[in-house]
């Protein structure tokens, strides 16, 4: 096939210099020869080829360090002007495992949150650099706020029940929650960014070392799809956390929001681009009515001009998310509801789209469609488990609500 | 609403046998399915935990038997007048628990349908098949092999294509038919089946309907031979596979009816899949129901109980909303079969009815994708978590939306009814 989907799936590359060129193109060739182009052996050999080629785009291509800053031993990726980079490379990841690029991603908006040059002794970004920057596999799993339990009432962020606490211990803090249960990689983190609230008040984000004592972690999550991201459901008992600190600046809940809208809409986007080359395939070559291609028969060619549609403009919507966030803006309240409001109308789209190419493209496969052999049924399956992990609760009800309050000044919902 | 059975639906529908079954059929399904199917994904292949399932529903209850008539020993479901509609409730209620299991049932009646549902019974077929599944003592499986790895749909496809694209081939040699081609996912292949169903043509190439065959194979023969199952998104208890058929010879007499009449019969089985479909759809959507229900009773936003917010009460009422509706069309469809015999109903094989009925099926897997789509996104963080049962369902009706032919064939066939089309 010849199809090239960087000139299919259009979107502006004026950000793009040499440098960051040359990191997307090793992505695209790691994607290509390690999974793409060996879809069943990977299937296959799942357990044991996951952290292998993991590892290999981490470590030995060194993507882990990429958002550390340079004087810390990363390629000095940090800061918001990356945003479209970064997305460009959740894209790459996404197309070849979505597994393998949430856990880049969620990492990637971890680190976004740190000041790693902090003049005040905030020591998160000094904690972790040396973590992501050295030749050790590093797991992050992000717990944000959630549905709430009857009976029990929560401090909330945006209506949003947040179940955990941090409280002054010492020097420190010392931070408990029950039955808290992160987007993924409950069961096999290195470290757990959680949103907590401060003394029972304001949300906001709190590391915790996955061998943290006082941490303990549930059984193993079957879930829908990503499941080599092994989630679990942690609890925490008067955990300290002295060694990096809570981050309490206005607007860093709002922050990591936007950053897992940019970054999972680019997984997603890129589970989204491998599905439609293995559709377009499965479109030049089966026939129907006895001898024509699928293509080339109007009702199915509206149904792939439907799956390029929603994947083409969710592409291009997630680009303009990224320049917003990479245009730095200027500090206050409004600012930061308009940078979270934004990232979630268009993470929430994108997402939407996506599922939607994805389910009308399967229409077109028939039982190739849910055939593991086939490998789209895995990307349905990753991209649906996205989707609802990153509405955490309610469907879209939530995120409605914030866009109301950020067009309209509500101020009961 | 008190109960997920207050779905709405046309009491003057209900059959006599639901009225009598349906309870002692959901308690065996809640006594031994619905506790074991979240482990059902892992079974595919073995089936160490779905093969019992199978034996104590299918050979114990006796579900098996239903469609033979009583004097060989089956419970007469073929023969009434209503078996579209007692055909609707089991599927259903099977689709509550696990719709793979419920398909692998409910296929291993529908080459049996075409010898014994009236106009087109076979009294000496039905004889000769009766004991392997009236007296078994433990599950037995038929089915249906239709699709051709080169064509697709095309054998539902039979009102336009008229079976012109079959290649598996029936040559009468003396006394017995010889079969040779290759079929691929049948329901219950991939080793469990003990009897196939083969559309055959006896002419490579022709679209006359007196050209195309349906022959009973006992899946024992020499020259049949199996491959292994297929590893799917959903429905582990459905077992898919490869079928070669390799110069296998069964007696003259195992065709189903003969030229002409086998294409008819056949042809009725298309309305038979898309209500059962429906069917299964519906028993999906009312465990959906339940779960998402206790889901938005004790989970909260605002610290408030979901289903309390007039946001979130927006999203769970059309859900619950369109199971109502789909569940009353999923009873129409089944009472446009059960009307067949009726001086105001329409044969089964009519464009009429295969029409309707594929655009109900249509309509219900589209809303079937949507509110299972939607609830799983209600559930959030555990929408995709396995003990929520929402997901499995999720990816169980995505699977009934394609197959069949899948849904632009629905659509073509609502399109050449409602509007008359000549080319489609």
């Amino acid at each position: 096939m010849s199809r090239n989907s960087d000139d299919l799936f259009w979107y502006p590359k004026t950000w793009m210099d040499d440098e960051c060129a040359s990191v997307v193109r090793l992505v695209r060739q790691w994607a290509d020869r390690e999974i793409v182009s060996r879809r069943m052996e990977y299937r296959e050999g799942y357990e044991k080829l996951f952290p292998e080629k993991r590892k290999k785009l981490c470590i030995d291509i060194g993507i882990q360090k990429l958002t550390v800053p340079a004087d810390l031993g990363g390629f000095g990726w940090n800061g918001p002007a990356r945003a479209p980079a970064l997305l460009t490379l959740a894209c790459e990841t996404g197309r070849a495992d979505a597994s393998i690029g949430v856990l880049c991603s969620t990492a990637w908006a971890m680190l976004a949150l740190m000041d790693f040059h902090h003049p005040g002794g905030c020591n998160a970004g000094t904690v972790f650099a040396p973590m992501y920057a050295s030749d050790a596999l590093q797991t992050p799993a992000v717990i944000l706020p959630g549905a709430g339990m009857k009976g029990m009432d929560t401090p909330l962020f945006l209506g949003r029940s947040i179940h955990a606490g941090a409280k002054k211990s010492g020097s420190g803090f010392a931070l408990s929650g029950r039955d808290l249960r992160p987007l993924v990689a409950g069961g096999i983190a290195d470290h757990f960014c959680v949103v907590c609230t401060m003394d029972g008040d304001r949300p906001c984000v709190a590391f915790v070392p996955g061998n943290a004592p006082g941490l303990r972690r549930g059984p193993s999550i079957l879930m829908t799809g990503l499941n080599a991201c092994g989630n679990a459901e942690i609890g925490l008992h008067d955990v300290p956390v002295s060694g990096a600190p809570v981050l309490e600046r206005e607007g860093v809940v709002e922050e990591l929001y936007a950053w897992l809208n940019l970054l999972l809409g680019g997984v997603s986007v890129g589970a989204a681009t491998n599905f439609f080359e293995l559709l377009a395939d499965w479109s030049d070559s089966r026939v129907i009515k006895g001898g024509t291609t699928l293509k080339e028969n109007p009702l199915c060619a509206s149904v792939l001009a439907d799956v390029a549609e929603e994947i083409a403009l969710a592409k291009l919507l997630l680009y303009d998310l990224a320049v917003i966030i990479a245009s730095s803006p200027e500090p206050g309240h409004q600012a930061i509801r308009r940078t979270f409001t934004y990232a979630e109308m268009i993470g929430h789209r994108a997402q939407q789209g996506v599922m939607r190419a994805m389910n009308r493209g399967l229409e077109l496969m028939g039982s190739a469609g849910y055939a593991k052999e086939w490998h789209v049924e895995k990307h349905w399956r990753d991209v649906k488990t996205i989707q609802s992990i990153l509405y955490g609760m309610a469907a879209d009800a939530p995120l409605k609500m914030d866009t109301a309050r950020f067009f309209y000044d509500c101020t009961q919902i | 609403m008190k109960h997920f059975d207050e779905f709405s639906r046309p009491e003057e529908y209900i059959s006599p046998f639901d009225r009598h079954f349906r309870r002692l059929l959901r308690r065996h399904l809640e006594d031994w399915v619905m506790p074991e199917r979240r482990r059902f994904d892992e079974d595919w292949k073995d089936h160490s935990l779905i093969e019992p399932a199978f034996d104590r529903l299918m050979a114990e209850l006796g579900m098996q038997k239903s469609l033979f008539p009583q004097e060989y020993g089956g419970w007469g479901l073929a023969g009434s007048d209503y078996v579209f509609r007692g055909g609707y409730m089991l599927c259903e209620e099977l689709g509550r628990a696990d719709t793979g299991m419920a398909v692998a049932l409910a296929v291993t009646f529908w080459p049996l349908l075409v010898i014994m549902v009236e106009p087109y019974r076979n009294d000496r077929l039905i004889a000769e098949f009766a004991p392997l599944f009236c007296g078994a003592k433990k599950a037995v499986f038929a089915a249906n092999a239709m699709t051709e790895p080169q064509g697709g749909a095309d054998i539902e496809n039979l009102g336009l294509l008229g079976g012109r694209t079959i290649r598996t081939t029936a040559r009468l040699d003396g006394d017995e038919w010889v079969i040779n081609g290759h079929k691929l996912w049948p329901t219950n292949s991939g080793g469990v089946s003990s009897l196939f169903g083969v559309p055959c043509t006896t002419k490579p190439g022709s679209s006359d309907p007196r050209d195309f065959a349906f022959i009973y194979v006992p899946a024992d023969l020499p020259g049949v031979t199996q491959g292994g199952a297929y590893e799917k998104a959903g429905m582990a208890a459905d077992k898919n596979g490869d079928i070669w058929f390799e110069d296998v010879r069964v007696p003259s007499w195992y065709r189903a009816h003969g030229p002409g009449r086998d294409a008819e019969a056949f042809y009725q089985l298309i309305p038979f899949g898309q209500v059962m479909s429906c069917a299964f759809l519906t028993g999906a959507m009312m465990n959906l129901y339940e779960r998402l229900y206790e889901f938005v009773t004790t989970r909260t936003y605002n610290n408030r109980p979901l289903k309390e917010n007039d946001a979130v009460a927006g999203i769970i009422g059309r859900i619950a909303g369109d199971i109502d509706i789909c569940r009353i069309l999923g009873y129409e469809a089944a009472m446009i079969g059960d009307r067949r015999n009726k001086p105001y109903g329409r044969p089964l094989i009519s464009e009429d009815v295969v029409g309707r009925i594929r655009n109900i099926k249509d309509f219900m897997s589209d809303r079937a994708v949507e509110i299972f789509g939607k609830a799983m996104d209600v559930l959030g963080l555990y929408g995709a978590d396995r003990d929520w049962d929402i997901e499995k369902h999720w990816r169980d009706i995505k699977i009934v939306q394609l197959w069949m032919g899948g849904k632009q064939l629905c659509q073509m066939e609502a399109a050449r009814h409602f509007f008359n089309c000549e080319t489609l």
